[in-house]
């Protein structure tokens, strides 16, 4: 046992110093060592997955890339889970994270964002013979959700009565809905086609939408010279309409106008 | 030091951290009590006088030996479902570790009982032993007190590997503490606390297996010495 926990201290304190090595000015790191790492959970249908060619692609990826080169570093890409991605940014395991991220105060908590830069529509999806309007009907009934999303908090939030059957990326859950282990989800809008398309019996269609959330680019916690180049960034190619064009090529929509000052 | 450790926020969730604990244990038991006996049986099939047999079984060892674990709980889980064969995710998880842990005690029990002396049957044999009991008290359960160690480390491991069921929303203690990261934020936190309960799960289990050493090995209990 001593020595067990001689290890396990000392390896908390190897732990602390990187996190104390973390804390310097990040907009600085990236500019003297040339890259920016940017997290990004892979698997969420238009807004990051991987294309035909198996290349990275979508409104985040390329919305990270963007960053990058109006940065002038190299992009350093980093995949990761869904449920990794506030714990990701917040040791600093990246300099910046953009993954769908919905803005919401318990995350601010751990995490700066900066202004949104996009939008998710969370939604209710079910077969047709299953009655659902609102989130009293989900009583009883299995929902599948992928971990640590925005979705899952609402359904637990506003759907007591459900049982939240939790998968640990998008991908995993499409394929839960797909395979036939689950039938009602939340996710977002954007799964919905891709879905169907591999679920040929027994489509899922919308049942309600949850709500529209706003996307934010997430960093650490008071790294204020980042954070203010960043929200310069989203206004400039938000006002250009550079963000604009990128998210509709993936989502087929536009985003709305106020959305920079929300 | 930046980091401020702050386990309080964790309080209000020790009970899904017990219950993820309690969900561990028990598809760890089940699995490992079923798999056991397949296990054993798999090994008398490799030992068996017909060769199909002992391919068929040969197959199944080896697909499993040479397979991620997570691959076998997805095939089981989304493959099977996709053949409309839907089972419960804690039915499917310990389908799927019953299968696992089989293939690996099966190799375990083999080795054992290729270390029985021939000598040993045949003085079985010279004294009228009839072949049920040659192979229960000459080659079984020797073997298995000879492999017993390596029987509770493979045990042991497969209590870890439950952790991988998450995947598939398995709620044991990997996915519950998923789940509390995620609305703590104190990732840190709540993977120190679950790397605690894995260890004293090890170790409960390792005390289980002793004292059911200490009841069926005779020999252990009386002499203290291990075959």
């Amino acid at each position: 046992m001593k020595t067990i926990m001689k290890v396990a201290v000392a390896a908390t304190a190897a732990l602390m110093i990187v996190a104390t090595a973390a804390q310097a000015d990040i907009l600085e790191n990236i500019k003297k060592s040339g890259k920016v790492r940017i997290a990004v959970a892979m698997g969420s249908p238009e807004y990051s997955y991987v294309d035909g060619d198996l290349k990275a692609t979508g409104s985040d990826v390329e919305t990270a890339r963007l960053i990058a080169k109006d940065l002038g570093v190299k992009l350093e890409l980093i995949e990761i889970t869904n449920a990794a991605r506030v714990p990701t940014v917040q040791t600093g395991k990246a300099d910046l994270l953009v993954s769908a991220l919905g803005i919401t105060d318990e995350r601010k908590k751990a995490i700066d964002y900066s202004v949104p830069y996009a939008t998710l529509s969370l939604i209710v999806a079910a077969p047709k013979t299953v009655e659902i309007k609102n989130y009293a009907d989900l009583a009883g009934k299995r929902i599948g959700v992928t971990r640590a999303t925005t979705n899952d908090m609402d359904i637990t939030q506003n759907a007591p009565g459900a049982q939240i059957v939790r998968f640990e990326d998008d991908a995993t859950l499409i394929t839960a809905a797909v395979s036939g282990q689950v039938d009602i989800i939340s996710s977002q809008s954007a799964v919905l086609g891709g879905l169907n398309k591999k679920r040929t019996s027994n489509p899922l269609e919308l049942k309600f939408t949850q709500k529209e959330t706003n996307l934010g680019i997430a960093l650490p916690k008071g790294e204020k010279p980042l954070q203010d180049w960043l929200n310069n960034w989203v206004k400039t190619n938000f006002a250009n309409g550079t963000l604009r064009a990128v998210f509709k090529e993936f989502h087929n929509r536009d985003l709305p106008d106020d959305l920079t000052s929300r | 030091m930046n980091y401020q450790f702050d386990f309080e926020a964790l309080l209000p969730y020790w009970q899904s951290f017990l219950q993820g604990a309690i969900t561990t244990i028990q598809m760890t038991i089940v699995a490992v009590a079923i798999g056991l006996v397949i296990g054993v049986l798999c090994a008398i099939a490799r030992r068996s006088a017909y060769p199909w047999l002992r391919f068929l079984v040969g197959i199944y060892i080896e697909t499993v030996r040479n397979t991620p674990f997570i691959v076998q709980i997805f095939f089981i889980f989304f493959g099977l479902s996709s053949m409309g064969l839907t089972m419960p995710v804690f039915f499917a998880s310990v389908f799927a570790m019953v299968i696992n842990v089989g293939a690996y005690t099966a190799e375990i029990v083999r080795a054992g009982m290729e270390a029985v002396h021939p000598s040993q049957i045949e003085a079985a044999e010279a004294l009228g032993l009839s072949r049920f009991q040659i192979y229960r008290d000459i080659i079984l359960m020797p073997s298995i007190e000879r492999v017993y160690p390596a029987l509770t480390s493979q045990f042991i491991l497969m209590m870890l590997s439950t952790s991988i069921t998450s995947q598939i929303s398995a709620e044991e203690l990997t996915g519950v503490a998923n789940n509390i990261q995620s609305y703590t934020f104190r990732s840190f936190e709540t993977y120190i606390v679950i790397a605690v309960i894995y260890l004293m799960i090890t170790y409960l289990l390792r005390f289980g297996f002793y004292a059911i050493a200490l009841a069926i090995f005779p020999r252990r209990r009386k002499l203290g010495t291990p075959l």
